[in-house]
């Protein structure tokens, strides 16, 4: 993949996340396509994450992916971005995070994301942990 | 700068900080580099980071950055890794963590580091 193709690629990515369109995110990640997680240390597959989302949806208002800068290596990308995120009870917080991208035939093989789990309680409106 | 002189660097600058060479990091350092973190989402000077850096090395008894996987792209690499601690009381811990930086002309001009913090919060009243 060109450098152009798998900046699309992320972006697409990105944007389908943004707007919960999650069979556009399915049609992203090739069947193989693994998700790890820094805060949990483990893989899951592409499928688990998709199940998840619905879920996942219904606890902001609003989440969007901003500032994103966008890296790409041969077979992939690395995206640093704020997550911002609208809660239902109107709070907005930030995360920094970054992810790392590998791709294959014009989808996402492997998805590695690396964020701060401390912040989470702060990001929801719950404060921080002490 | 090529895809080998952005590896060769990359893993020069795990290895000093590894061995405790502040001067050899230090050497790396473009001198208007500049240090982000997620934990913070500040960015502190060459010269903090440094510091920062000699600070540091007193709270562990070691500390190793295992299983690098590095990519380059134009103008920088990004490094994924693991942590590997051992404090002066004998404790390990690992965490993994990522950097993406920026470089010219042979040195870092900027580091933007993502890591988790509750991975590597000492036990509390433990020795450190």
């Amino acid at each position: 993949m060109t450098d152009g193709e798998i900046r699309e690629l992320c972006n697409r990515f990105f944007d389908a996340y943004q707007d919960r369109r999650v069979d556009e995110l399915a049609e992203i990640y090739a069947p193989d396509c693994i998700v790890w997680h820094n805060v949990f240390g483990r893989d899951t597959t592409g499928a688990e994450n998709l199940a998840a989302l619905p879920k996942s949806y219904t606890g902001q208002r609003r989440r969007t992916y901003d500032d994103r800068t966008i890296n790409t290596f041969a077979g992939g990308f690395v995206i640093q971005y704020t997550l911002a995120g609208v809660q239902h009870s109107g709070h907005r917080g930030a995360l920094w995070i970054c992810i790392v991208g590998l791709c294959k035939d014009g989808r996402i093989t492997r998805i590695d994301e690396y964020m701060d789990s401390s912040k989470f309680a702060a990001w929801a409106g719950a404060g921080r942990i002490s | 700068m090529t895809d080998r002189e952005l590896r060769e660097l990359c893993n020069r600058y795990f290895d000093a900080l590894e061995r405790r060479d502040v001067d050899a990091v230090a050497e790396m350092y473009a001198p208007e580099f500049s240090f982000w973190v997620n934990l913070t989402g500040a960015a502190s000077s060459r010269e903090e980071n440094l510091k920062t850096l000699r600070e540091g090395y007193a709270l562990l008894r070691r500390r190793t950055y295992d299983d690098r996987r590095i990519d380059t792209f134009a103008g920088g690499f990004l490094a994924r890794y693991s942590v590997n601690v051992v404090q002066h009381s004998g404790r390990r811990g690992s965490f993994a963590a990522c950097i993406v930086a920026q470089c010219k002309d042979g040195r870092i001009t900027h580091i933007d580091e993502y890591l988790d913090s509750s991975k590597f919060r000492l036990p509390r009243g433990g020795e450190t």
